[in-house]
């Protein structure tokens, strides 16, 4: 569904990622890991159109969107859930997911509405709270959630775990684990290996920008010694 | 019974001064200008209104292309003189802004003459009253038209899907037009809503003094911008709060202290004493 073919990116003159290939099929979920700066806010940012192509091409369902603008790319069925989740903090839950849903109809948006309260029951007690004072862990659902409001069939996520309590990561899991059985697919960015080998279907370590290692997630499993050491000691061990 | 006076007429001074602010502060909020012109746009539907109503006999007439016709000018505004210098700093907006407004001062003395203009038949120049609580008519009107316009912007940006993309673009504009907000179409729609606003506060004043004349956006231009930064900066609730609050204020402040400074006088000292107390303003700013 995604391919990133020899994908370069990065900001002005400064290279962030370089060469990248991967994949990302219907149904399955790909972790990235890495240590600091190694890349993959960047490799989601890039695929979401935030971030300037270098070079290399971004294809979704064979379509070359590398030139798409970030809405077009919303529209066509990739939606992000970034980095510091960026909430609109001065809006409800409600009108975060309002605005999730923008590039589609009308219509649709209390479908929708529905489909992420029923994965995540417990915005509903903050519907009408504004989302600069939710915890993080609701933090969390709302930016899946808003999401999930534009019909994607491929979610990237950034820093699933980041901050959060242990509670909260398994609901947020739990939740990946069943768009990933509605068939979507799921590309996100964990800073625990532990956590990122039990969900994914396969992994990719980046380092400074490029892929160094990747295989399935039990292969991972199996050489998290290797992985260990590629991460190196500045690696950010997130609740796990 | 003068303290309830007072309190009646600050608030219909803080009114006026709240349909004016809101849409400052909107437009603050949004670009992060200090948009001085906003009161050559004022004075302009004001002009509008007074000439048509005198040639028409309609004052209905004349707030009625007043209005959405400064709304039209408030975009072009945006479109000829700020977007092209938004990637600059701030002072340059502001500076450009501050242009534009002598520029609007100087143009309206020029074409309609020093002196102003006045209705040919005062308009609701009757005094009502509830009681032994009395105002004019177009003191009432002033009231009543803020509590409608600000009603009515309140329900747009609380329950339309617009309304509330306009406040994710308010908050970041970025991830809004990711989303697929019309980040464009919000900046003129502000700008429309903000003008408009202002168009119907010059309208009501000029019923109320029946008085048009080219500076009469000069007193308004600095006290609601001492207004915003009291509400803090881009805080909509903030502002009105703050205007109300400086309308009471200066109702107070004339009979009490009015021997030693003048209304607008009084208006400053409140904003110095505020602001050495709390820089940040009344209010947290957007
Ligand atoms: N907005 C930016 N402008 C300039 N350089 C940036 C920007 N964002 C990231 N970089 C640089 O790009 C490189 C990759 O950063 P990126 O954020 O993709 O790493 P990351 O793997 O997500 O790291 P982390 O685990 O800290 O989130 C780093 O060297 C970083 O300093
Ligand atoms: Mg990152």
């Amino acid at each position: 569904m995604l391919r990133l073919e020899a994908m370069s990116c990065g900001y002005g003159g400064m290279r962030a990622v370089e060469a990248l290939d991967l994949d990302v099929n219907a149904g399955e979920i790909v972790a990235l890991v890495g240590s600091n700066g190694a890349g993959k806010s960047s490799t989601l940012m890039a695929t979401a159109g935030h971030v300037a192509l270098q070079g290399g091409r971004i294809l979704f369902d064979g379509a070359d969107i590398s030139r798409a603008s970030p809405m077009a790319r919303v529209a066509a069925g990739i939606a992000l859930s970034p980095e510091g989740r960026r909430l609109f903090r001065d809006l409800s839950v409600r009108e975060n997911l309002i605005v999730g849903g923008y590039v589609r109809d009308a219509a649709h948006q209390p479908g929708n509405m529905d489909t992420v309260l029923d994965l995540f029951p417990r915005l509903k007690e903050r519907f009408e709270s504004l989302a600069g004072t939710l915890s993080g862990g609701e933090q969390q659902m709302v930016a899946i959630g808003r999401a999930l409001m534009s019909e994607p069939r491929l979610v990237l996520i950034d820093e699933v775990s980041l901050g959060l309590m242990p509670k909260m990561v398994d609901v947020c899991y739990r939740a990946i684990q069943a768009l990933k059985a509605r068939g979507l697919a799921v590309l996100l960015v964990e800073q625990s290996t532990a956590r990122a080998f039990a969900v994914a279907d396969r992994v990719v370590v980046l380092e400074s920008g490029r892929a160094v290692w990747r295989g399935s997630a039990a292969e991972a499993r199996g050489n998290s010694a290797v992985i260990d050491a590629y991460l190196g000691v500045a690696k950010v061990e997130g609740a796990a | 019974m003068l303290h309830v006076e007072l309190t009646i007429q600050g608030l219909i001074n803080g009114s006026m001064y709240a349909l004016m602010a809101v849409g400052l502060t909107l437009v603050y909020g949004l670009l992060r200008i200090l948009h001085v012109a906003h009161a050559g746009l004022y004075t302009l539907g004001a002009y509008i209104a007074v000439l048509i109503a005198n040639a028409t006999g309609s004052l209905a007439l004349g707030a009625a292309v007043a209005i959405p016709v400064v709304g039209l000018a408030g975009m072009i505004v945006y479109r000829l003189l700020y977007e092209p210098i938004l990637h600059r700093p701030p002072y340059v907006a502001l500076i450009a802004s501050i242009g534009l407004f002598i520029v609007m001062e100087e143009s309206y003395r020029l074409i309609f003459g020093p002196y102003g203009e006045t209705f040919n038949a005062p308009y609701l120049a009757e005094r009502v009253s509830v009681g032994p609580i009395g105002a004019k008519a177009a003191e009432v009107a002033m009231v009543a038209g803020a509590i409608v316009l600000l009603g009515v912007l309140a329900f747009l940006s609380k329950r339309t899907r617009f309304g509330i993309a306009w406040r994710a673009t308010v908050t970041d504009p970025a991830m809004a037009r990711a989303f697929g907000v019309d980040t464009i179409a919000v900046r003129y729609a502000n700008f429309f809503i903000a003008s408009a606003l202002a168009a119907s506060a010059a309208v009501l004043v000029a019923v109320l003094n029946n008085l048009v004349e080219p500076t009469m956006g000069s007193v308004p231009s600095y006290k609601t911008l001492a207004i915003i930064v009291l509400g803090g900066l881009g805080n909509v609730a903030g502002t009105l709060v703050a205007a109300l609050a400086l309308g009471v204020i200066e109702a107070f402040g004339t009979i009490y202290i009015g021997h030693l400074l003048d209304r607008d006088a009084i208006a400053f000292l409140f904003l110095v004493l505020v602001l050495m107390i709390r820089p940040q303003g009344l209010f947290a700013a957007r």
